[in-house]
């Protein structure tokens, strides 16, 4: 009777000594991952001050930091509706665009993220971004991103040199994407698409479907 | 009454454990594969700074996986029964503000959060579920001992 309990007593505290193992392991392990990783490799226009995005005419002002998930169908939206105005302003340097691909809607997003990384050391950072989102899948998470896919759609925005395709398969900037993912954790960016001007961010509810009032937004902010 | 009530409460503990625990576990797990998302989803209810929704963003998954497989397995009930109420209370608290405060978002508490459409808002849904989870922590507080599990 006395060894029963006993044993019973040393499972139960075994269970208890190996449950907080687990919870102990994963927790560290998840805040160390979820930092930003200073050796990642980060392409050319990437910026470590501007939350490690893709910089755009880095001497101009106001500044406007775009942060947005190639997989998030309202980010698509988002891209058909002010995507033209903002190219517009970026060939008439008329402010300075900052990217922020993150990639919380699942592993597509990442390669959708690195792939648009790679595009931007061959200077088609909005080629790409623009094919992305007219690429995008009609439900998120589909596969669709998966094999060659991307190397396709690199190829359709003249993106065809050795330097890409292994940039793409061997997923350079992938550590990179989560030095993005932690910066805008830090910047306290809850969904996609979130837009600053100057660090003022814009209103979810009325400033991204309407262009009129988008570029409003812009124009408040000093983008002439 | 109270005669039959001793009868079944072993196998009412026993559900109400296999209940909690098992809601937990499952939130913990849906949310373990995409941290970004749940940090994301605690820095919506803007209750708390930055990095301290962060920081609970990307532990608290585990300490819900932890707990509901101490539920489930019947191990120090009383402990995490409590463990499992407070959470549930601090999510009621929070969701509660969240609809007061006019924001919209989800509640995350099974992967997912952050902001969405007002219209998809589902707090009062939300908070009942939660409600209903935190009687069964106070339940196995107070009834601890039950069928099929580890402590004796």
């Amino acid at each position: 009777m006395a060894t029963n309990s006993g044993s019973d007593k040393g499972t139960r505290n075994l269970v208890i000594i190996m449950v907080s193992f687990i919870v102990a392991i994963g927790v560290i392990f998840s805040i160390v991952s979820n930092r930003s990783n200073s050796t990642a490799q980060v392409p050319a226009a990437v910026s470590e001050s501007e939350g490690y995005g893709i910089v755009l005419n880095a001497s101009a002002t106001p500044k406007v930091d775009i942060y947005v998930d190639y997989q998030c169908p309202i980010c698509r939206s988002f891209e058909i509706i002010n995507g033209g105005y903002i190219n517009e302003i970026i060939a008439q340097n008329k402010a300075k665009v900052v990217f922020h691909p993150m990639t919380f809607i699942g592993p597509e997003s990442i390669l959708a993220a690195n792939a648009a990384a790679c595009a931007a050391d061959e200077n088609k950072f909005l080629d790409m971004n623009l094919a992305l989102f007219q690429d995008q899948s009609a439900t998120e998470n589909s596969g669709k991103w998966q094999g060659d896919a991307l190397l396709k759609l690199g190829k359709a925005v003249g993106l065809d040199s050795g330097k890409f395709e292994k940039c793409v398969k061997d997923g350079t900037y992938v550590k990179w994407t989560g030095n993005v993912a932690a910066a805008s954790a830090a910047a306290n960016v809850n969904g996609t698409p979130t837009v600053f001007v100057n660090g003022k961010e814009l209103d979810r509810k009325t400033e991204y479907g309407d262009p009129a009032k988008f570029k409003a937004a812009l124009a408040a902010g000093g983008v002439k | 009454m109270g005669d039959k009530f001793n009868r079944f409460q072993p196998w009412l503990t026993l559900l109400a454990r296999v209940v909690l625990g098992g809601t937990l576990l499952a939130a913990g797990a849906l949310k373990v594969g995409n941290l970004q998302k749940s940090a994301m989803a605690v820095r919506a209810y803007e209750l708390l700074p930055v990095s301290l929704a962060n920081f609970i963003g990307y532990t608290l998954p585990w300490i819900e996986i932890g707990v509901g497989l101490l539920l489930i397995l019947g191990v120090a009930t009383k402990t995490v029964a409590v463990i499992g109420a407070i959470n549930m209370l601090v999510f009621i608290i929070a969701i509660a503000q969240a609809w007061a405060r006019g924001l919209s978002i989800d509640c995350g508490c099974f992967g997912g959060g952050g902001s969405v459409d007002p219209e998809d808002t589902k707090y009062l849904s939300e908070i009942i579920r939660d409600l209903g989870l935190f009687a069964l922590g106070i339940y196995l507080y107070l009834y601890p001992k039950g069928r099929f599990a580890l402590d004796k």
